[in-house]
Order: structure tokens, then sequence, then C-alpha cells
């Protein structure tokens, strides 16, 4: 075991595995950057380069770049308040609230720091998860990956805002997502659902023309009205500085930053889940740490706890994604089931074998994961200063060049007209929600979630009738759900009995 | 000096008629997202269709998506000129989805340029190795039902075992509502369902891994799956004969090539051409099995052979399908 670890580090470290990795890197770093292109993608229009590579090299150059899509679209997200990727919108919450309030480069040291420990711990996971990993997957089974999506659903609780008044917009938010999901084709009768006939609608809607609409029109609608900078007309040097407090915060919180990057890995196991539940479960558990309602007043408004937790869920969740596309074939997103015919195209066939026969392989991968993101964080370091600086743009500079970013990013979804009319739609929905008071957060949980709960809930009943419900996972879940629903009320009647004492 | 203009002419005319691709480019339109067979396939043969195509052009893939790519057919019919430079391949089911009068379907599929089909897929029913039944017939007698995994209707996870039920009475459960066939044969693996369906090649890893036995095949023979008994050869009536096999029909047109109708004769010979050496290659058929994707030539004029069978049902037999399969993936 021990031998083959090391075998792999040498496998990457290989001259032209590690010039291929680069080559990766440095691809990734601007796939990622920009919002729209997304990561799988970019694999499959890759994936004709590597017939005449070695699997080695092959891994090191598919999965250095993907690996660091993630990192980059955080970056993004931070700064423009536009989602660089889908799995990237939960940072702007606070990433980009921190950039409006002058600490961009803070928040961007926050974020790549937790990112770097993310990617660690998933990595790590992933090489000790190898000798677990079937009988762990294999006990998820469908009433497993339903409650699995209760729980996340109960993380309305924490998203919302305060208050009964904010409880109940959340949820009624969750509910709207919920009903956003539903649109499309049922997977039970084949009913086309919500659709108005309309052949856009008839396989759902996708989730990044949703996302660029809620949170990045917003925020153009805000910086056009205010007239200055992102960063408020703040002086550029006290912007583009506090990189260093940023990494010192991640260390400062490293209990959350841990646990969080532990949320993003155990997520990306889960095959079926999807990578955008990632970040916004690892935000709600952010949001949990606060300790008063004042403190908990602050999420949302610039908190660097909730750059830290979706920063580290993010890049953690790529490691355990690998483990089922390994040990057993099957690919748990698009990126990985393009990933699975990389496997293929190179005479390998995913499954127990590589656990075993091609553990060093298994294990090159763990290091690619590794040193992509520990090469991509130090580059972003060296550029931090000059990408926080951005936020000290003039707006009628910037404006229109985020204007482009957001709408070149939600017609690649599809290349359809329509598109850009969710978006714009969805704009209004969020920019109205701002307003309003009302969290978005819920909104989008639902919306991710819904037909995960739904597919999961219907096979688990056809399947097991009521029997499942007695399954002793689901059992310790639901009690998991029912805590983090309560968690916000007992921690506002514990700070009303201080008050009192 | 008149006369020599006039000869250059003449040797320079038929010059740029030989080359009608020089400097241009072709676009095949695909229309799922990239990650899927049919996208695979196309950028296999987006990379060497240029050395067949006179003059060379560049050849380029763009995904549209949507609708079961009922979108991208509607673009390919309406909207694409056609001027030999644009290619389309989408969903096998579209037939289905023309003869059921689909709500959105703005195109007749006979009237399409055929450029010719770049492989056939068969659908087998695969289950777990550990069930004590091995064969079709056993299935039949089956005591307690075998839980079949799908992902919904109008895929072939779906409709396949649903026929196999309802006309020729195995004993089978369909759960439906996994979100991709990987998503099923992770069920299979924990033991949540007993089996599933879908494309040969698809289910081949899974077989050679000795996970899951396939028992049943549709009615096309795909290599190595030939041994087995097909659906048709249970069927207790023509009826269920019939619709057997017309929802095996569209497989034989697995990874359909068009051009937009009215495209001129001349330029649909040379894309035809191409299209089939291109198919042949050696280099290509080496990359297609390396990367685990069926590819067998069929002439555009046998799939259109195929399509006009298809769409030629009487009335009351499309009512009878459709009572069973809906369009869908």
């Amino acid at each position: 075991m021990l031998d083959a670890f090391l075998q792999g580090l040498l496998l990457v470290l290989q001259w032209k595995a590690l010039a291929f990795m680069l080559f990766g890197v440095a691809l990734g770093f601007w796939v990622g950057l920009l919002p729209g292109l997304g990561g799988a993608t970019t694999l499959a229009l890759m994936l004709p380069f590597v017939y005449t590579m070695q699997p080695a090299e092959a891994f090191a150059f598919l999965l250095g770049m993907h690996s660091v899509v993630t990192t980059t679209g955080d970056i993004t997200s931070i700064l423009f308040g536009v989602p660089g990727e889908a799995t990237t919108a939960a940072i702007i919450l606070d990433g980009h609230a921190m950039a409006k309030k002058g600490q961009a480069g803070r928040a961007l040291g926050a974020a790549l720091t937790a990112s770097l420990i993310g990617a660690l711990i998933g990595a790590a996971a992933l090489a000790l998860a190898i000798p677990v990993v079937r009988p762990l997957v294999l006990t998820f089974g469908s009433p497993e990956l339903f409650m699995l999506a209760i729980v996340g659903l109960a993380f309305i609780a924490s998203l919302s805002a305060q208050g009964a008044r904010g409880m109940v917009r959340g949820f009624l938010a969750g509910g709207l997502g919920l009903m956003l999901a539903m649109i499309g084709q049922d997977p039970q009768a084949g009913v086309a659902r919500y659709t108005g006939d309309s052949l856009y609608l008839s396989q759902g809607l996708d989730l990044v023309p949703v996302l660029v609409g809620l949170f990045a029109i917003p925020e153009i609608i805000e910086l056009v009205v205010r007239g200055t900078s992102i960063a408020g007309g703040l002086p550029s040097q006290r912007v583009s500085s506090g990189a260093l407090e940023g990494v010192k915060d991640a260390f400062r919180h490293i209990g959350l930053t841990l646990r969080c990057s532990l949320i993003g890995t155990f997520i990306g196991i889960m095959p079926g889940l999807g990578g955008s539940v990632a970040q916004w479960l690892a935000y709600g558990h952010a949001s949990q740490s606060a300790k008063t309602p004042a403190e908990r007043e602050g999420f949302g408004k610039g908190d660097v706890r909730g750059v830290l937790g979706p920063g580290a869920a993010c890049n953690s969740k790529e490691g355990g994604a690998l483990i089922p596309t390994i040990a057993f074939g099957v690919p748990g997103s698009t990126a990985m089931a393009i990933l699975l015919g990389a496997f293929f195209l190179l005479g390998l066939v995913p499954g127990p074998d590589m656990l075993s026969q091609h553990l060093a392989l298994t294990f090159s991968m763990v290091w690619t994961i590794v040193i992509a993101n520990v090469v991509t964080v130090a580059v972003c370091f060296l550029l931090l200063n000059r990408l926080a600086a951005l936020t000290t743009v003039r707006v009628s500079l910037l404006v229109p060049v985020v204007l482009v970013l957001v709408f070149v990013g939600s017609y690649t979804a599809n290349s359809q007209y329509a598109d850009i009319v969710v978006t714009l739609v969805f704009g209004v929905v969020g920019w109205l929600m701002v307003r309003a008071g009302w969290a978005r957060a819920p909104l989008v949980l639902g919306l991710v979630l819904g037909k995960i709960a739904e597919n999961y809930l219907y096979i688990s009943v056809d399947r097991y009738a009521a029997a499942w419900l007695g399954r002793p996972v689901v059992v310790v879940l639901l009690v998991c759900a029912v805590a983090v629903i309560a968690y916000p009320a007992i921690q506002g009647w514990r700070a009303k009995r201080a008050a009192r004492a | 000096m008149k006369n020599i203009f006039f000869l250059v002419l003449l040797c320079v005319a038929p010059l740029a008629a030989a080359q009608p691709y020089a400097g241009k480019t072709v676009t095949i339109i695909v229309g799922y997202k990239p990650g899927g067979g049919y996208d695979a396939t196309a950028r296999l043969i987006a990379q060497h269709l240029p050395k067949y195509l006179p003059g060379k052009p560049t050849v380029i893939v763009q995904n549209m998506p949507g609708a079961n790519s009922i979108i991208a057919v509607n673009h390919l019919y309406n909207i694409a000129k056609p001027d030999g430079l644009t290619l389309g391949t989408f969903n096998r089911n579209m037939p289905i989805a023309q003869l059921t009068g689909v709500k959105g379907v703005k195109f007749d599929l006979t009237k399409f340029a055929w450029v010719g089909s770049a492989a056939s897929e068969t659908t087998v029913l695969a289950i777990r190795t550990d069930l004590p039944y091995k064969t079709f017939e056993e299935l039949r007698k089956a005591p307690k039902p075998v839980v079949i995994g799908a992902t919904g209707p109008g895929a072939n996870t779906y409709d396949f075992p649903l026929l196999l039920k309802e006309l020729l009475g195995a004993n089978l459960k369909i759960v439906t509502g996994y979100s991709s066939s990987a998503d099923i044969m992770l069920a299979v693996e924990r033991g949540e369902v007993d089996g599933r369906a879908g494309s040969w090649s698809s289910l081949l890893p899974f077989i050679e891994r000795k996970l899951v036995r396939p028992v049943v095949r549709a009615r096309l023979r795909e290599s190595g799956a030939e041994r087995l008994p097909s659906d048709e050869s249970f069927a207790p009536n023509p009826r269920a004969k019939a619709i057997l096999a017309l929802r095996s029909a569209p497989e034989a047109v697995a990874r359909p090539y068009v051009m937009p109708p009215r495209t001129p004769e001349s330029l649909l010979r040379l894309m035809r051409e191409a299209f089939a050496s291109t198919l042949k290659d050696p280099a290509v058929m080496a990359q297609a099995a390396k990367a685990k994707l069926e590819l067998n030539y069929l002439p555009g004029d046998e799939a259109l052979q195929v399509l006009r069978e298809v769409l030629s049902q009487p009335k009351e037999m499309v009512d009878d399908f459709g009572k069973y399969v809906k369009f869908g993936e």
C-alpha cells in the first residue's frame, strides 16, 4: 500500500506527466475564470489528445485541468458576484460582500487557502478511503440518498434570514425552488410538467443561467445605481493588500475549514447528489458557527467564515467524486463521465482492479490533485493583489465587461437565446428578493435538491414500500435533519436566556 | 489573349468544382451536451472526415442540446442552409417522436439528405449473476418479480423491460427515477435492483466483470450478443411481435447523420463517400474500439429505408404502440 502510494508520486513527477499537468493547470485556470465555460465541456474537448499518452500522463493532464477549474471559479464569484462555475455560487454571498467592503484581497486569500486545504483533505480522503470505499458507497442506497437530500433541505433553516418571519420566507423560497426543480418531463409517467409546451423547458431548467441571473444581475443593477467601483471608491492599495490576512483567517477557523472539507468530500463520494450541492451545505454549516444573533446577522454581509466554508468544500468534493468513478466505473458527474471515457481510451477498466492491480495509478491521481492545487494556489497568490485591484475599476469600464461575461456565460449553457431570457427573468426575481430582504440561498437549495429528493423518494417507496423508513442510516439522517432545523431556534432561545441572566 | 483567358477558365472551373470544400468549415450539430456517445462519435468523425472531403475543410462539432434533441432537428430542418456545410446527428428515437406526433416536432425525417448511420446499437436486458435465473424462460416463470432499475419513459432502460413485461409476460417490477444508467448500475451493485436494460456496448464492461448476465436482446444482432435469444422469438402473437419490432427498428440507425433538406445531390454524394471512407478507415476503427464506441456504417439510402418502414405504420398500430412507448432520451 505505502509502496503504491510512493510509486504514484513518482509517476506524476516524471517530466512528461508533470509537463502535461502544468499545461492542464494553465488551461483549467482560464476555463474556471470564465463563467459558463464549464470544466466538463473542456474535458470533452481535450479527450482526443490523450489517445497517444500513457495513463499517468493522461490523468495528470485531465485531472490537473479539472481540479483547477473550481479554484479559479471562486475568483470570478468573489470579485464580480458572477458565478464562475455552477459549483461556485455559494461563495458569492459573503465573498462578494467582502469585495464590496474593500476586502477583496482578504476574501481571495481566505478562499484560496481554504480550497487548498480542501483539496488536500479530499485527496487524503481518497487515499484513506481506498480500502473501505466499496462498502462505504454501497451503504448509501436510494433511501439514504433521499434522506441526505432532506438534510440538505433542512439547511434552509440556517440559510434563511433570522427570526420566525425570516424562517417562513426561507421555507417559502425553498418551496419555490422545489417547484422550479419539477419543470420538465417527469421520470415516472413521462408527463411534461410546467413546460407550457416550450421545447426549451422540456428537460428542465439549466442551473447556470438561473444562478447567473439570480446573483449577478442584482449586483450589476446595484453597481450601476451606486455608480462607484465595486469596492466603493476605496483606494486600490488598501483593497489589494490583506491576502495574508485571509490566509490567517483560514487557520484561525481551522476547525470550520476542516469540517467543510469533509462535508465536500462526503458529498463528492455520493454519486447522484451533484457538485453544486456541496458548497451550499458547507455554507449552511458555516453559518451555524455563528454564536450570537448579531454574528449570524453578519453572514451574507461579508463574514470570512462564509467564504472559508464553501471554498473548502468546493475542492475537496473533487477528490471524493473520483471514488465512485474509480471503484465502480460509475461517474458522479458529467465531468467524471467524460473522465470515465478516458479510462476506456487508455485501455483501463474502472472497477475493483483499480484498487489492486492499478493501485499506483490510482494514487497518481491523488497526487495530481494535490500538486495541481498547490501550483494553482501559488500562482494565484502571485496574481492576487492585481486581481483584487479589479474591484477598484470604475463602474463605466467594468459593467460592460461583466455584462458580456454574464450573457456569454449563460448562453453557453445550451447555446439558445432562451438561456438569456432565463437569466433576465431570474435576474428580476433575484433583484426583487434582495430588495424585499428574502434570502436567495433557500431557493437555490430547493432547485438543486428538488429533483434528487423527488426521484429517490419515489424509488425508495416503489422498491421498499414503507420498510425503508426503518433503515438505520435513514433514522440517523432523520435525526440530523431535525437537529439542523432546530439548531437556529435553540440558538435564539439560548441567546435570549443569556441576555436575561 | 481572349483565348488564353478562356483556356485558363476552362482549367480552373473543374478544379474549383472538384474542391468545393477548400477553405470552408463543416459543422456537425449534435443534439446532446458533451459527454455522451453521440458527442464522442461525432468528435471522432470530425477528427478524420477532412481527409476524405475534397479541399480538406475544417470540421467542427457544435452541441445543440435540449428536448431530447428535437431542438437540433428542428434547426437542421428549418434553419440550417443546404450548402453542404452542415451535418447533424441526433437521438435515434426521433422517428418515434415524428410517428407519435410529439409536440414541437417541426420536421419530416424522410425529407433530410441522409448521409448514413455511424453505428447500430442493440438493447439487452441483464440481471445479476447471483440470481437463480439464467435464461429468459426462467425469468418468465420467476415466482417473485425481478426488480429492474430504469431512468424513465422513452429511454431504452424503461421501454425495453416494459414491453418484455407487458407483451411477453416476464415477471419484472420496473423501478424508475434513476438519474442515469450509471446510477442504475450502482443500484445493481448494492442489490437495490436486480438488473437493468441498456445498450449492449454500455453493459459489456459489467458483463465481462461478471456482475450481470445478459438474458435477452432486441432485434439487432450485435457482435457478441448474437447468441442471445431475441425478444421477438418469444412473442405470443403477431401484434406483440410488431410492437417489439417497431421499438427495435430505430436501433439500426443508432447514430443518424443527415444534411438539411434540399442539399444539392452532388454535395450529398461527396459527403456520403467521405462518411463511408471515414468509418471504414482502420485508424478510426482502432480509435473507436479503444474508446468502446460502437461503429457500424450504414449507407444513407438504407437508413432512409429503415425510417420509411417505421414511419409508414398504420394508425391503429401507432396508437397501440403509443400505449406503451413514449418518446424520450
